[in-house]
């Protein structure tokens, strides 16, 4: 049982992964109409799960999907022209095929209800009435017939009727070997019915030279049976040795071929199968033919000695087989072939599994640096170098193992494709969206809780930022919006930027409703950027009316919770008529970082090391210490700076008076640089972080603890939080706004 | 780790009555002894170090290292609006179990001293007194007779609830802040106050 649900589980997924591969196809689809891979790629989804809905039983969704993968496959065949409105049903079918698949998964084998039910029959009128006109099949198939039958007007009843069209070449010496070509065509009408026959003789010599023991017939005949491909080719099966036979089968047949091979499961040892014996076996080919065709293969490799044609080209060439029911099994092969190689590239593993690695990975960590401690403790200098070396190995696992974890972040920014079309659909505004930095790298738990955030800033991008494209047009602007998604790393953090080309915020506007709001007073002064982060306040919108998207003014500091309970920091920057740009700043990381430990007034705390930009030693005379605005002047650059020991502990206390020199470390977060004046240094640390729970939830200043390796708990500093109160101008009290 | 009596004592009265009995378990705080229901304690441990952390209010001790986990831990006779505790070695960290919306989160009560686990029948606990004490009523739960004496037992839920200890803290961080940002005009009190 519990291996049906682990298979279930990863049926979800993998459906969800198919139904997002189906969406993105379409997507490409809207743009680029005749992008074959895409349309391959849509109709393969489809069938993947309409295949694997039916090892669970999943009836309704089977009925549902095949009915979409029909339409599909039209339009795989170019039977059905490709067009928005078709794409805006296949996305509601894609919709619907993710709900059915739940409700089916959460209510075992209950009925549909009456509007999931409504819903399909709707879509699949829909999907039938725009797919109706389809050209007639025959054109599809047609180009290989064309090809074999040149010269001969009968040529257009085999297309129409349900015919095999067989063409029979005898060699020279097929009456000297006693082969009467007769007998066959008389045997052959036994096995059905010869609707018409035609009989050539191109190589007639003249009179002459003719010779009644060599055979000069040709025939070409038209021939309906039931049988199959192999059946008919029995029945030549003496005259093999000397006639060159052609069988053509229907267009039904054709058709058959594809949906066998579509149908046809790969076998369970994933090994591709070869291209002649899937033909073979689905009939469209004789053994035989798939013998001459390598042997042809073979000839034109000695011959020309050059890369052997594939074998598919020699089958349509001889026109053994039909180049649709060629191309298809090729394309089934290369399916089977990705998946093959998909599947040994890839584990899945459960997320709690590696969480478990990483917790254990990080309760070594502290071991290591406990064991550390004691073999400095004791001097033992020969267990060093072995405590030493495995540090690194440590540190090396330690890295792997959060590498494990890391995902690209182009995937979450491609599901924002969909929602940017709808919503600009729904909106009449003609919006793209541009991504750039896909690849960036990211922990997927934080992937995983950047989703809600980033949804929400795009749709506030689309529906408050993007104007109409008549406005657009009037501003002198083009008519098509830009929403741009960006990433890229800085310095141990994933920074994350929504960037819309629209009509942007009005600063006042914002001071105007925050002061009717009494979120700030009127004699603060409040710097522009400090004003444009009031929205994220929470009953700030800017938005007159509230809509089904956004504006009713809750969101945005649910946004900036959910950013800051994963260590970040979001920003807004807005140029009045021409966009806003949003910018995240997350930790890569919500387990182990490098820390650089740092003590002040006995206490010691640790510093993200991808944070620091150096270490010097205060030197209180050579640099001109503004301890009033807390400035220093190290090397002519004006740094703020902030004593660690006055800021945690309320007390005034000077290096001076210690009679130690301090140390300074500068650290940076983004653009801004400040400089810690801690009592002692360290040095690194590899820093296990550890949540310091909700009490300590509204904590300005420390982000986190960890436990040191003598087993005590020092706190991770928040440089950012840090930075943010150092830069800020003494004596207002502006800071209290940050919360 | 300190030897509890498990079998607690049973006063005489609670014996002849013969009713049903609650397990306190007991200890001091100052010079008080108050009691809270057994059934919340995870676990009673000696100090170690714990980690002061900055720009918290009194109570909050610190956080301590518990098998790798960060405990908060709170001084019990500051929370109950007294002086800190020095510590001794009879001081004690009691681990208790507190739910915050559904996730139990472990949290530290310091105490000076712990002393036994009592059996209470329940005929002997008795409503809180409006009056007569210096704690505040809503950390009272109720007060339990042993003997001729009264035991407070605390609603230690009441007491670490993480709504009010995060919430204060704010109001506490952003005094700090304030105080701070107007260090220059600040000196002198500071001053002073490093001086007793």
């Amino acid at each position: 049982m519990s291996d049906f649900g682990a298979a279930l589980d990863i049926f979800t997924q993998e459906t969800e992964e198919l139904l997002a591969q189906m969406e993105d196809g379409l997507l490409v689809l809207e743009d680029d109409a005749h992008n074959v891979e895409s349309i391959n790629n849509v109709f393969r989804a489809m069938h993947t799960i309409k295949g694997t809905s039916g090892l669970f039983g999943l009836d309704e969704v089977v009925a549902f999907s095949h009915e979409v993968e029909s339409v599909l496959d039209k339009i795989r065949h170019g039977e059905c022209v490709i067009e928005a409105k078709l794409i805006s049903i296949l996305l509601n079918c894609k919709d619907h095929t993710a709900s059915l698949i739940k409700y089916c998964l959460s209510h075992e084998s209950e009925e549909l209800t009456e509007t999931l039910r409504a819903i399909g029959i709707a879509l699949i009128t829909q999907l039938t009435s725009l797919s109706g006109s389809d050209l007639p099949t025959s054109l599809v198939n047609s180009e290989a017939e064309l090809e074999s039958a040149s010269v001969f007007s009968i040529e257009s009843h085999q297309v129409i009727d349900d015919n095999w069209f067989i063409t029979l070449k005898f060699r020279q010496n097929a009456l000297r070997n006693g082969i009467d070509p007769l007998s066959f065509i008389n045997y052959l009408g036994q096995c059905g019915q010869i609707r018409e026959i035609q009989t050539l003789t191109p190589d007639l010599p003249p009179s002459l030279e003719f010779d009644p023991e060599t055979c000069y017939l040709e025939f070409n005949i038209i021939f309906h049976s039931a049988l199959e491909k192999q059946e008919i080719a029995d029945i030549f099966e003496f005259a093999e040795d000397d006639c060159d036979i052609r069988i053509i089968p229907p267009n039904s047949k054709i058709e058959q071929y594809l949906n066998l091979l579509k149908e046809q499961e790969p076998d369970s040892h994933g090994d591709i199968e070869k291209l002649g014996e899937m033909l073979v076996n689905i009939g469209a080919l004789t053994h035989n033919e798939v013998t001459n065709a390598l042997r042809q293969q073979d000839f034109i490799c000695h011959q020309e000695s050059m890369i052997p044609k594939p074998l598919g080209e020699i089958l349509v060439e001889l026109q053994f087989a039909e180049q649709p029911v060629v191309a298809q099994a090729l394309l089934k092969q290369q399916g089977v072939r990705d998946k093959t190689v998909a599947e040994s590239n890839y584990i899945r593993v459960d997320s709690a599994k590696l969480g478990q690695i990483i917790n254990l990975v990080g309760e070594l960590v502290i071991s290591g640096a406990a064991m550390r401690l004691l073999v400095e403790r004791y001097g033992l200098s020969d267990v060093e170098e072995v405590a030493v070396g495995m540090n690194e190995l440590v540190s090396e696992i330690r890295d792997t193992a959060l590498k494990l974890r890391m995902v690209a972040i182009g995937e979450t920014f491609s599901r924002f494709r969909r929602i940017v079309r709808d919503v600009g659909n729904e909106l009449d505004k003609q919006i793209e969206l541009v991504i750039t930095g896909g690849e960036t790298e990211l922990d997927k738990t934080v992937v995983e809780k950047i989703n809600d955030p980033l949804t929400h800033l795009i749709r506030n991008a689309l529906d408050h930022g993007i104007e109409r494209p008549a406005q657009r047009v009037a501003a002198d602007k083009p008519a098509q919006g830009t929403v741009h998604l960006n990433a890229y790393h800085d310095s141990g953090h994933i920074v994350i930027q929504v960037a819309d080309d629209g009509a942007g915020l009005n600063s006042d506007k914002i001071l105007a409703k925050a002061l009717a709001q009494g979120l700030v007073s009127a004699d603060q002064e409040l710097s522009r950027q400090e004003i444009f982060n009031l929205i994220f306040e929470a009953g700030l919108s800017t938005k007159e009316q509230a809509n089904n998207l956004s504006g009713r003014g809750v969101g945005m500091d649910v946004v900036r919770r959910n950013i800051e309970l994963l260590r970040g920091t979001v920003n807004l920057d807005s140029i009045e008529g021409r966009g806003t740009t949003v910018t995240i700043r997350l930790p890569l990381t919500l387990a182990i970082i490098d820390g650089f430990m740092v003590e002040t007034e006995g206490e010691r705390y640790i510093i993200p090391l991808s944070m620091i930009e150096e270490c010097v030693e205060l030197n209180a005379e050579e640099w001109q210490i503004d301890s009033i605005h807390h400035y220093i002047n190290l090397r002519g650059e004006v740094l703020p700076y902030l004593r660690l020991g006055d800021y945690f502990h309320d007390r005034s206390r000077h290096c001076q008076s210690n009679g130690h020199r301090e140390s300074l470390v500068v650290v940076k977060f983004g653009q801004a640089k400040v400089g810690l004046v801690v009592d002692q240094l360290h040095g690194e640390h590899q820093t296990v972080i550890k949540p310091l729970g909700q009490v300590f939830e509204q904590l300005q200043g420390i982000s986190g603890a960890t436990v040191l390796g003598n087993g005590e708990v020092a706190l991770i500093l928040d440089v950012q939080a840090l930075i943010q109160y150092a830069v800020k101008p003494k004596g207002t009290n502006g800071h209290t706004l940050a919360h | 780790m300190i030897n509890l009596a498990i079998e607690g004592k049973r006063t005489e009265t609670a014996l002849v009555s013969g009713d049903r009995y609650q397990q306190y378990l007991t200890f001091l705080v100052g010079k008080d002894i108050f009691g809270i229901n057994i059934l919340d304690v995870k676990e009673i441990i000696e100090i170690n170090n714990i980690t002061r952390i900055p720009k918290t209010p009194d109570y909050i001790r610190g956080v301590i290292n518990l098998r790798g986990n960060v405990v908060p831990v709170i001084d019990l006779s500051a929370r109950l609006e007294r002086q800190c505790s020095e510590i001794t070695k009879l001081s004690c960290i009691v681990l208790i179990e507190v739910d915050v919306h559904g996730e139990s989160q472990v949290i530290g009560a310091l105490v000076d001293q712990v002393n036994e686990i009592l059996d209470i029948a329940e005929s002997n606990i008795q409503p809180t007194p409006d009056f007569g004490t210096d704690i505040r009523t809503d950390f009272i739960q109720a007060m339990g007779r042993v003997e001729e004496n009264f035991i407070i037992l605390l609603a230690i839920n009441r007491i670490l609830s993480i709504d009010e200890l995060s919430q204060l803290q704010r109001v506490a961080s952003s005094h700090a802040n304030l105080a701070l940002s107007d260090e220059t005009s600040n000196f002198k009190k500071m001053d002073n106050s490093d001086e007793h």
